[in-house]
């Protein structure tokens, strides 16, 4: 009987110590290198996005934040004359391995930009984008229930569900972008990538998106750029200072911003410099 | 001249007001010369031409066949709008593919090619468009004076408008829609067909009443290509030469009778009414599409 006991008492333990051990990586690239044309904007960036974190990418303005969040969902691939060396996985899948579809990885890999971008259509015709151009949930029925989960999802049904139809250019700043999460949440990514989505908003706005990534953290990976360094502090798990194109270092946040590895990293976060 | 002789004794930050003054005030005036003369000519034009028109259009123009130089404008009318028609029918999908191709891929090598062509019909007389039509499918092609004859030579001045104002529109949907569908897997076809299509469309349609109203006023290439017809279309669309209104003001002007002028007269209104009509349209329209894109 004691020995029964013995047993139980370690499988109930080894749940508990499963956070303790090594979190899969999402995202992992390993000594990117790319360039716009001939000129180099990332150099050797090794770094490492573990599952349903979210990793802060911070910087000066120009230092390629932007360049190496759109190098994993391979968007920089539409802009001509680009070039990227090394090797970037997702779920540890090379996606720049020859043959790799950019197309399928963009369905796994959502991105939030800067400036809301909603098409000039309707709220639901811009949730169900995604999912026409993917074909899925091609019934009706399928598609009018995603898209009422991924409203939910980014916390903005309640605001919109009597007026789905209309033109999704009449909502507020803060609203369009939060229609644009739930678009990219309708084709249900496994990881976010959010290039600045609040700078273009107001205080109770942005803490809305905020609030929004730490709830979706509990199912994504989020990647987020931000120049807010509170905004950082508050919502991410970790933190990866980027300066003129390098990653100077990565740490968890806490540690990152009250006692940083490398002096470069503590004369920005005291701005010193950028 | 006055300004320059006391240009030694004034101090350069006034003589550069007195400058800005004069041309400030030339340029007033050329404007408004030019406001003036722009306007009486459409308001004189339109007068002449309704002043003429409107005793001429009884309902007999509306229900009747042209007789002789006498009747009426049905198989005109009729006429009009079929080869107006047909040839947008003809030149919206090649003119839009070419816009597209031009707006999408611009940088590819045909690009430059493909826009040349284009400048170049624009700026060929429709005279030569028409001849060239006469000798391809009047005679080598024995489709005689026809529909469809008409409708391609229409189709062909038609075409670079189209194409300009279709790769026009495509330019101008901002990047940032482009880069939105992208990142939720939208393939280029996607990108084009679902994005810029739905969003260029009303900026397309603009181009199209342009071609339109250009359709409607073309005389000389029908001449050659569409003939004239008493009698209202029977549905072929070749060997069967159709009347058109352009046709019945080139014509009936110049004959001795009353009657063929009021025809003249009646036709004339009407190809300037229905190209009125359309130009308002677009204006609309693109000032809807303008309130729709903020
Ligand atoms: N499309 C492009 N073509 C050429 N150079 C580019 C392009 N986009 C960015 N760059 C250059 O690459 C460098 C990195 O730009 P990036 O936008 O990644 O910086 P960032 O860290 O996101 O800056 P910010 O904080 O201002 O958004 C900059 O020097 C920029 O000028
Ligand atoms: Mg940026």
């Amino acid at each position: 009987m004691p020995d029964l006991d013995f047993r139980a008492a370690v499988t109930r333990a080894r749940p508990a110590a499963q956070p303790a051990a090594e979190p899969a990586e999402a995202v992992a690239t390993r000594e990117v290198n790319f360039y716009y044309g001939s000129r180099q904007v990332l150099f050797d960036i090794t770094l490492t996005a573990p599952e349903r974190e979210i990793l802060a990418l911070i910087g000066p303005s120009g230092c390629g934040k932007s360049t190496f969040l759109r190098t994993l969902n391979r968007m920089n691939d539409t802009i001509p004359n680009t070039r990227l060396t090394g090797v970037v996985r997702v779920e540890g899948e090379d996606i720049y391995a020859p043959g790799a579809d950019p197309i399928a990885l963009r369905r796994r890999v959502g991105l939030i930009f800067q400036r809301s971008n909603p098409f000039p259509f309707s709220i639901r015709d811009n949730v169900a984008y995604g999912l026409k151009v993917n074909g899925l949930a091609k019934r009706k029925a399928d598609r009018d229930a995603a898209v009422e989960r991924s409203l939910q999802l980014a916390g903005l049904w309640d605001e919109v569900k009597d007026r789905l139809d209309t033109p999704a250019h009449a909502l507020s700043g803060g609203q369009q972008q939060r229609l644009c999460i739930a678009r990219a949440l309708a084709i249900e990514p496994r990881i976010l990538l959010m290039d600045e989505p609040a700078s273009a908003l107001d205080p109770i706005a942005t803490s809305r998106i905020e609030e929004l990534a730490l709830e979706l953290k509990t199912r994504y990976t989020i990647i987020i750029v931000t120049h807010n360094l509170q905004q950082a502090a508050r919502i991410s798990d970790r933190t990866a200072f980027f300066l003129s194109g390098r990653l100077v270092e990565t740490a968890p946040t806490q540690q990152l911003f009250t006692n940083p590895g490398r002096k470069e990293t503590e004369d920005y976060l005291t701005g010193r410099f950028g | 001249m006055a300004a320059a002789s006391a240009s030694t004794f004034v101090p350069p930050r006034q003589r550069r007001r007195l400058r800005r003054r004069l041309t400030d005030g030339l340029g007033w005036t050329v404007s408004t010369v030019a406001f003036l003369l722009l306007g009486a000519a459409t308001i004189s034009i339109f007068w002449a031409i309704a002043a003429r028109g409107a005793h001429a259009l009884h309902l007999a123009i509306f229900t009747q066949v042209t007789q002789g130089t006498a009747g009426g404008l049905l198989n005109a009318i009729e006429g009009t709008l079929l080869l107006a028609v047909g040839g947008l029918l003809l030149a919206i999908p090649p003119g839009m593919a070419a816009g597209i191709f031009l707006a999408e891929f611009g940088a590819s090598r045909f690009a430059p090619v493909l826009r040349f062509m284009s400048d170049v019909l624009v700026g060929l007389p429709s005279i030569v468009v028409g001849y060239f039509v006469y000798i391809v499918a009047v005679v080598d092609l024995g489709w005689g004076f026809s529909a469809l004859a008409g409708a391609i030579a229409l189709a062909i001045i038609s075409l670079p408008y189209i194409t300009r104002t279709s790769e026009m529109a495509f330019r101008q949907v901002p990047a940032d829609m482009r880069d939105a569908a992208r990142a939720l897997g939208a393939t280029d076809g996607h990108v084009i067909l679902r994005i810029c299509l739905p969003i260029a469309a009303s900026s397309v349609l603009t181009g199209v009443l342009l071609a339109l109203a250009i359709s409607v006023g073309e005389t000389a290439p029908l001449l050659y290509t569409a003939g004239w017809s008493n009698y209202t279309w029977n549905g072929h669309l070749t060997h069967e030469p159709v009347g058109y209104l352009t046709y019945a003001i080139w014509a009936f002007i110049t004959e001795p009778f009353q009657s063929a002028h009021a025809l003249a007269y009646a036709a004339a209104l009407l190809v300037s009414a229905f190209v009125l009509v359309i130009s308002i349209a677009s204006r609309m329209l693109m000032a809807a599409s303008r309130r729709h894109s903020r």
